[in-house]
């Protein structure tokens, strides 16, 4: 049989010519230019946490792009930088089959996750197959507990919250003259949750605070609760003079509102350290409720003029959101990877540790000195800030060297606001 | 115990019950003529909250009005998935069914995620926050509200099916499919339209729940699930059943709490649908 060359054809077989050519390009040309470096971000894009997971992601991404613009790894050639993306769903098995993936795909060094428990089933593969892993939010202490020799934390350690919410309230309590003597906390169920609740349980009732106080009820609930009706009467019943919350964003809302209708009396709501209370939806939705909430938290040094020019990077960005404590470190990590490839000259991933070990990053935009790594990983600098929001800001007030106006205590009662 | 704290519990469980009874009035009435379990009905649930949502947002009217809508949209999703979806797959083995639902699941969940994002919202709606105070014991306006219109609107499907034509013909192919067939019924516009009025039920329920807590596209799972187990307290198919296992589950979880920590909770709903399953496997009200 003859196959007849008709117009058709010809145009069809041209046509899929010119889109390949067109696809593949031309590959002397992008020969001469040095390898793209691959940096693995993974973040809880969807599932119960989805809305900091991609806070996360885009501060990674925007940090990426300031190396990138800034010519890339000079020490390299100028080798720009790119964000391999995955997603852990907020699980731990997803967490870990998705670096392996990315490993697969060639990055040379990994970064997220927000979850500590996904921290550590990333950090245990990175462990095997030698590639370094910078963390960039994670709190749990048993994250770096494990002997890792590849996985390196900026953020703050739940220790470091803990030890710092009791100098805070102690302070608090010395400056207002105030009686704190009974303590409700609440806890999200998230290994996080539960072991930051506990370790301030725990913390209280070894009697380390400066003042002498009791916990008086301690609630846990499912990360992702609907209703915490029930929760809130049971707060209610314990006549607690404080609560403090670690909470998420989510059920930082339920909290408040119920807080609200069932009027329960505090002097003050003083998170130990948690996300929920001073995201920007938080602030615009709770409207006067969200006012007076204290928290301890890691948070960008608002004195920093690195910090201001990111942060007005990252608003134009995503219009309507500003980088906070989880945002910021995820742009730190990048720089501090980043910092790490330019002075070990080469992608090798043992070279890469060594540089990360002797890391002294000193262009941190947040709260905190130097990034300077412990031995065992940890950000021997990072820091955290006492945060209150006041008419829709969020305001640092303690440490003092950082404070942006001072703080009220007690706070005036939710429902004696308005609406 | 303080007996206040009791009373509070029993009272929240309670009218957090009627929001139930109306989730899982719809999951019912669809399994009980469709015999297929909708594993989208939370997630049709979060549709119609967003789509409340974005009402109150744009033009300010509360939930509790604009839940008609809710309820028309997701009528006419509802319908469009049963045409599109579960129509096809209605003849096929359970384990099938169900691969096919779960995927009209995750289309729903991430379809609004792509559309609203994925923070958690919790619009100011002008009744979010009101309460009605009896002596010591709170009574949350919002849930208050929620409760009545999901037992009214309860009431106004069971009106539908018992004397109207239509609902009459959807319960008659729910009876006898091959008999409804045979007098020259419609079924599978019926069954559309069947599913349509489930996922309505749902939506409305959305509405209802929009001032009650921050709404995030991921939230749906647990509502189909706690959904399921009423439908298997109740009866599966049964409508009042329904309903009183919706109360039931509502004030059982509520009350949990004074003895079981909070994340422990549901275990005292999915124990009560295992004892129900060893002890009366049809359900409080199965036939």
């Amino acid at each position: 049989m003859r196959r007849e060359i008709n117009r058709r054809t010809f145009l069809k077989y041209s046509a899929a010519v010119g889109v390949t050519t067109g696809l593949s390009g031309f590959p002397t040309v992008l020969r001469s230019q040095p390898k793209e470096i691959l940096i693995g971000s993974i973040q809880p894009v969807t599932g119960v946490i989805a809305d900091v997971g991609i806070g996360d992601r885009r501060a990674n991404q925007l940090a990426v792009d300031e190396i990138n613009a800034k010519g890339g790894i000079k020490s390299l050639g100028g080798a720009k930088l790119k964000l391999l993306l995955a997603d852990c769903e907020a699980k731990e098995e997803v967490g870990r089959s998705e670096a392996e993936r990315l490993i697969k795909e060639g990055a040379v060094c990994l970064t997220g996750p927000f979850l500590s428990g996904v921290a550590i089933a990333i950090g245990t593969l990175c462990e095997a197959r030698g590639i370094p892993f910078v963390i960039d939010v994670a709190a749990a202490d048993a994250v770096t507990q494990k002997g890792f020799k590849y996985t390196f934390r900026c953020f703050p350690t739940s220790s470091t919250l803990i030890r710092n919410i009791g100098e805070y309230l102690g302070q608090i309590v010395k400056e207002k003259k105030v009686n704190i003597k009974r303590i409700a906390v609440t806890n999200a169920g998230d290994l996080f949750g539960r072991l930051q609740g506990k370790a301030f349980v725990d913390f209280v009732k070894a009697k380390k605070l400066s003042f002498d106080a009791e916990i008086v009820e301690h609630i846990e609930y499912p990360l992702g609760v609907q209703d915490l009706s029930s929760e809130v009467a049971k707060i209610k019943a314990a006549k607690p003079d404080i609560l403090c919350p670690v909470a998420r964003p989510g059920d930082a809302k339920l909290l408040i509102r119920e807080l609200y209708k069932q009027r329960v009396e505090l002097l003050g709501i003083v998170g130990p350290g948690s996300p929920g209370w001073y995201e920007p939806e938080f602030i615009k939705d709770m409207g006067l409720l969200a006012d007076f909430v204290m928290d301890n938290a890691p948070w960008p040094n608002p004195r920093s003029p690195k910090y201001k020019e990111i942060n007005e990077r990252f608003a134009k960005l995503y219009p309507g959101k500003y980088l906070d404590g989880n945002s910021g470190y995820g742009y730190l990590a990048v720089m501090v990877i980043a910092d790490a490839l330019e002075r070990a000259k080469s992608t090798n991933p043992d070279g890469l540790v060594e540089a990360l070990r002797k890391a002294n990053y000193k262009d941190n935009p947040m709260v905190g000195g130097p990034v300077q790594f412990t031995p065992n990983g940890d950000n021997a600098n990072a820091a955290t800030a006492l945060l209150q929001v006041l008419k829709g800001d969020v305001k640092v007030m303690l440490p003092k060297e950082y404070a942006e106006a001072s703080y009220v205590f007690p706070q005036p009662p939710l429902w004696k606001r308005g609406t | 115990m303080n007996l206040a704290l009791v009373v509070q519990l029993i009272i929240g469980g309670f009218l957090m019950g009627g929001v139930y009874s109306l989730i899982a009035l719809g999951l019912s009435l669809i399994f009980g003529v469709l015999r297929v379990i909708n594993f989208a009905h939370g997630e049709m649930m979060i549709w119609g909250m967003y789509i409340a949502y974005t009402i109150l947002l744009l033009t300010g009217i509360d939930p509790f009005f604009s839940l008609v809508i809710s309820a028309g949209a997701l009528f006419i999703l509802g319908y469009m998935v049963q045409r599109i979806v579960v129509n096809r797959i209605i003849e096929f083995p359970e384990a099938m069914q169900v691969i096919a639902m779960i995927g009209t699941a995750l289309i729903f969940e991430n379809g609004a995620r792509l559309i609203w994002g994925p923070d958690y919202r919790s619009p100011a709606s002008r009744f979010a926050l009101s309460s009605i105070w009896i002596g010591k014991i709170m009574i949350d306006f919002p849930r208050l509200l929620a409760f009545l219109i999901a037992i009214l609107i309860a009431a106004l499907v069971f009106l539908f099916l018992k004397y109207t034509d239509t609902g009459k013909a959807i319960r008659s192919s729910a009876d006898n499919r091959l008999g409804a067939l045979l007098v020259g019924t419609d079924v599978d516009r019926v069954y559309a339209i069947c599913f349509g009025i489930g996922t309505a039920c749902v939506g409305a329920a959305g509405a209802l729940l929009v001032p009650l807590m921050p709404l995030s596209p991921h939230i749906g799972p647990p509502f189909t699930m706690v959904s399921f187990i009423i439908v298997i307290l109740g009866g599966m198919g049964s409508l009042i059943g329904a309903v009183v296992g919706g109360l039931i589950v509502g004030v059982a979880e509520s009350v949990a709490t004074i003895f079981l920590p909070s994340s422990l909770k549901q275990i005292v709903s999915f124990s009560l649908m295992v004892a129900i399953l060893l002890l009366k496997p049809k359900g409080l009200f199965g036939r």
